[in-house]
């Protein structure tokens, strides 16, 4: 490494791995190396800089300027107010960021991807068997990846948790492990499987069907050609000790693969309790989405999608809220966390729609924003905790200081919209 | 009436059974959020006359700050949006007040509101994993009008367990006490000893005090033993806490029995007992076992319990008991939520709902009772209901009627399923009425006594000015429901029955002190097994100092 102040251990939130064994070398105040070398850390971190702006219609301007405009804004817009909770900000800040909801009679949502809605809502019919990653990393001795391939969304999840570790009842590493490989169309898991089935996308709910079925004991009829050997995968799933299935529930932009997808891994894995014991590993993105998740729910006790319009918190996962936004509902909007997230999905509304961010290089937001208030990024600039994509909550030591604290910006935000009487 | 340094509540009937105070009517003075024993003349009163004064509430053994819980919400969508909880009217508070959602596990803020709209102003959460202690505290931070802390998890520790089969049972009490102050926990809490590990193992459970636990030279009772004795020898302000092997399965009453008897002379509580006192099985009915375990309990100073009371209506069971929760979903068809959480224990959450008209419903609800009435010591017997799982907190004053009055019992029982009473002693007609003295006890003095906490549960001078004042009714349990006053650390947070203030609650744990020679074999084990470095585990920056240890 080179020369420098070196940070350690240090949590990374690149993605939902959530790995809290970095060292960040610092140097003139910079981010000048990152061990070890993952892409995505080495992406997250950059070189710690990011913009300190206050802007106003564009324009510098002091801070209670800013928060002035946006208090005004806001509560002007109250019980149509929209709050979207973006990523890289600590769990604290969402704390802040629902209390100003809660006050504004707003409708809050997440960065939610629309397949790890679709698991969170399937989890809510039928609830899940889960574990922790150091479960996946010490017990399982049978692993399925269905349709995808760690490796490049999340890079350590193979080495650090699911299979090259040695663990508590896997001593032999990787060797102590049999891994299936499932790909669907295009969608393929990891190289060097030991067992490796292809199927075509219109035969994944059989497939996912027959594999219940085979865990839950019943006879099967005659199966078609392609589900023979899906059956035969299932029955070495069975003789697991510690069987995990490994999916993505946010594969990218893409439009979801199959709906009933998420459904059907949760009723497998719950179905491999009866013979064995079975746990389902949810690949989920960074930045504290997991957090966001987590504090509505002890909060309003819903995940995502909800409204305070009425005066309390009401479910509406059918309604998110970026597309009510631009669908012309909400008559302000304030992002809270990194607006590049959201893309440019806000263009359309922001025309028509005043939009209010605070979170990490808001000034360079991909919309038109009124009030645009740069902080740090949690974990790199800004203290609190952040949660892994198994909701396990790890704290944050970032290596650089100095950025604006997104938490203290929202508490000062939500005194400014008190202080107008902004609350009932 | 705002909230002054110094209060005088005068001519109310005060119940303060740890000052052997029952049913005087005197004054309480309260200055700088303390009990004093006077005030000079002059300052300001609150009418209490008429009225029945007691200390606050103390919750010994709930669910409702966990990551466990936050599971269990997700899990309840359609209890949240049939009890919605819009923000109070509050005069002042530490933030806005907050609106929020309810159910059998409400959302955080609404606990805390509805905790101090009972009179409660002290809850514990019973079982939190150390690996998520974290989320606790975080969930605390936003359960106001509650002092509260939580018990950590150990029972099934993948460290623990290596040292008690090494027969390091001194590293063993080391770790406890490290791992105490590395999550900032008020107490040691077991769950199924070596059960939980046992689940995530073909073993799948264990049944007897004596199973080897996946193949280790480790047993239920050596777990029992190790925990209990450092508990102990850490001089905890709380004994080891307790949810013996077998939770729920007919004739687990031999079970508990002997657990308690492996730990006779040693303080120890075992909790929710109402779970763990039936007969039957062996092809023999469910039947009530509330009677030998309670005659064990009358007769061993050293054991405590709570009862863990049924209550007819929606529940949520959440446990770290993962195997129980397994079978419970296999039983009842209902929805399913299990979290293995890796070296430290499991989680299990199912739905369910107690039915006056079924068989086995009705015998937890009368075993609970029994344990009650056939109470000799009320110090040692409290009140729960393990919230959410045998019902909710807000149904305590429900069952504080049921306790008091023969007559609203023997009217519900002759409603319940009668097919397993057969001997039960509720059945055969209890008469015994618990009185506002006992109930004092079983609410708040006994608890907090149990607890170790110097300062809750009584009304002395020095204590906290932690005050529930009741308008007397002779429905009681709408008189338990509705408290027309509640004071917390001298403010008065409740007014006429309206919640008004909502105080920061204040985090109680503990940090005893270790042989740092356990630190070094215990890095050593996170390095090879752990997700989270050594350095990152234990949490920072909790409110308040720990309490005194001794």
């Amino acid at each position: 490494m080179s020369p420098g102040s070196a940070i350690a251990p240090v949590t990374c939130l690149g993605c939902g791995c959530g790995c809290d064994d970095l060292t960040i070398r610092v140097s003139d105040g910079r981010i000048a190396e990152v061990a070890p070398p993952c892409p995505l850390a080495r992406a997250w971190f950059g070189d710690g800089t990011v913009p300190t702006m206050v802007l106003r219609a564009g324009r510098p301007v002091p801070l209670e300027a800013a928060l002035a405009e946006a208090a005004g804004l806001l509560g002007a817009a109250r019980g149509r107010a929209l709050v979207l909770l973006a990523p890289d900000i600590s769990t604290q800040a969402y704390q802040a960021a629902l209390t100003l909801a809660d006050v504004l009679r707003a409708t809050v949502d997440t960065a939610t991807s629309e397949p790890a809605a679709a698991g969170l809502l399937a989890a809510q019919r039928r609830g899940r068997a889960a574990a922790t990653l150091g479960e996946v990393r010490n017990r399982a001795d049978v692993l399925l990846f269905w349709a995808v391939d760690p490796a490049p969304g999340y890079p350590r999840y193979l080495s650090r948790y699911a299979l090259e570790p040695v663990g508590t009842h896997v001593p032999g590493g990787r060797a102590g492990r049999t891994v299936i490989s499932v790909a669907i169309g295009a969608d393929r898991g990891p190289a060097g499987a030991d067992l490796a089935l292809a199927l075509a996308p219109e035969e994944e709910i059989a497939a996912l069907s027959v594999m219940r079925a085979v865990a839950l004991g019943n006879t099967l009829g005659e199966l078609p050609a392609p589900l023979v050997p899906v059956a035969q995968a299932a029955a070495r799933l069975v003789k697991a000790r510690y069987a995990v299935v490994v999916h993505d529930a946010e594969p990218g932009a893409e439009p979801m693969r199959d709906p009933y997808r998420a459904e059907g891994l949760i009723a497998l894995a719950q179905a491999l309790n009866g013979p064995t014991r079975a746990a389902l590993s949810s690949l989920r993105a960074g930045g504290n989405r997991s957090g966001a998740e987590a504090v509505l729910t002890w909060q309003t006790g819903y995940p995502m999608a909800v409204t305070y319009r009425q005066g309390f918190p009401q479910y509406v996962p059918a309604s998110r809220g970026l597309a009510w936004a631009v669908a012309g509902g909400a008559a302000a909007v304030l992002v809270v966390g990194a607006a590049a997230s959201l893309g440019a999905g806000l263009n359309d509304a922001a025309g028509r729609t005043p939009v209010v961010v605070v979170g990490p290089r808001a000034s360079e937001a991909p919309f038109p924003a009124r009030v645009a208030i740069d902080t740090g990024v949690a974990g790199i600039h800004e203290g609190g905790t952040a949660y892994r994509m198994d909701d396990v909550p790890l704290p944050l030591r970032p290596p650089l200081s100095g950025a604006r604290s997104a938490a203290e910006t929202l508490a000062a935000l939500l005194a400014a919209v008190r202080s107008r009487g902004g609350q009932a | 009436m705002s909230a002054p340094d110094r209060l005088r509540i005068t001519g109310g009937t005060v119940y303060d059974p740890a000052n052997g105070v029952d049913g005087e009517t005197r004054d309480v003075c309260i200055e700088g959020g303390r009990i004093v024993e006077r005030l000079p003349a002059g300052v300001p009163t609150l009418d209490a006359k008429g009225m029945v004064v007691m200390p606050g509430g103390v919750d010994i053994h709930a669910h409702f700050a966990s990551s466990s819980c936050n599971h269990a919400r997700r899990l309840a969508p359609d209890e949240h949006a049939a009890d919605p909880a819009p923000a109070p009217a509050l005069s002042d508070g530490a933030g806005p007040p907050r609106s929020g959602t309810g159910g059998t596990v409400p959302s955080t803020f609404t606990t805390g509101y509805r905790y101090a709209g009972l009179g409660y102003t002290t809850a514990f959460d019973a079982a939190v994993a150390p690996l998520t202690a974290r989320h606790s505290h975080s969930e605390l931070d936003d359960t106001p009008c509650v002092d509260g802390g939580f018990f950590v998890l150990m029972g099934n520790d993948e460290y623990l367990l290596r040292q008690i089969e090494a027969g390091e049972r001194d590293r063993a009490r080391d770790y406890a006490a490290w791992l105490l102050r590395a999550t900032a926990a008020y107490a040691i809490k077991i769950v199924n000893p070596g059960g939980v590990e046992a689940w995530k193992t073909g073993q799948r459970n264990v049944t007897g005090l004596d199973d080897p636990i996946g193949g280790r030279a480790v047993t239920p009772r050596a777990i029992l033993e190790t925990l209990a004795d450092a508990a102990n020898a850490l001089r905890l302000p709380h004994p080891v806490h307790i949810h013996c092997n077998n939770l729920g399965v007919a004739g687990n009453y031999t079970t508990t029995l002997a657990s308690m008897e492996t730990l006779a002379g040693r303080r120890a509580h075992f909790t929710h007992l109402q779970f763990h006192c039936y007969g039957g099985g062996g092809g023999q009915p469910w039947s009530s076992a509330a009677a030998p375990v309670i005659e064990y309990v009358n007769a061993h100073p050293e054991v405590s319990s709570d009862v863990g009371q049924v209550m007819f209506g929606p529940a949520m069971t959440i446990t770290a008991d993962a195997p129980v929760e397994y079978l419970l979903h296999k039983s009842s068809g209902r929805r399913w939520t299990n979290i293995d959480i890796e070296l430290e224990t499991g989680c299990g959450i199912v739905p369910l709902t107690y039915k006056d008209k079924a068989a086995v419903s009705a015998l937890q609800w009368a075993v609970g009772l029994e344990l009650f009435l056939l109470s000799a010591d009320p110090w040692r017997v409290v009140l729960s209901t393990d919230h959410p799982n045998g019902g909710s907190f807000l149904s305590y004053p429900a069952l504080i009627q049921l306790l008091m009055d023969r007559s609203v019992r023997d009217e519900q029982l002759k409603r319940v399923n009668p097919k397993l009473l057969a001997g039960s002693a509720l059945a055969d007609g209890l008469a015994r009425e618990y009185t506002l003295g006992e109930i004092a006890i079983i609410t708040r003095a006994g608890p907090a006594r149990l607890l170790g906490l110097a300062h809750k549960g009584h009304l002395g001078a020095g204590a906290d000015a932690d005050v529930t004042i009741y308008s007397r009714d002779p429905d009681l349990a709408k008189m338990f429901s509705t408290p027309r006053y509640v004071i917390k650390a001298g403010a008065v947070i409740v007014e006429e029955g309206q919640l008004r203030r909502a105080p920061a609650g204040r985090r109680l744990h503990v940090a005893p002190g270790y042989d740092d020679a356990v630190l070094r074999d215990l890095r050593r084990h996170f390095d090879r097994y752990s997700t989270v470095s050594f350095e990152n585990y234990p949490v920072r920056d909790v409110p308040g100092e720990p309490l005194a240890i001794g």
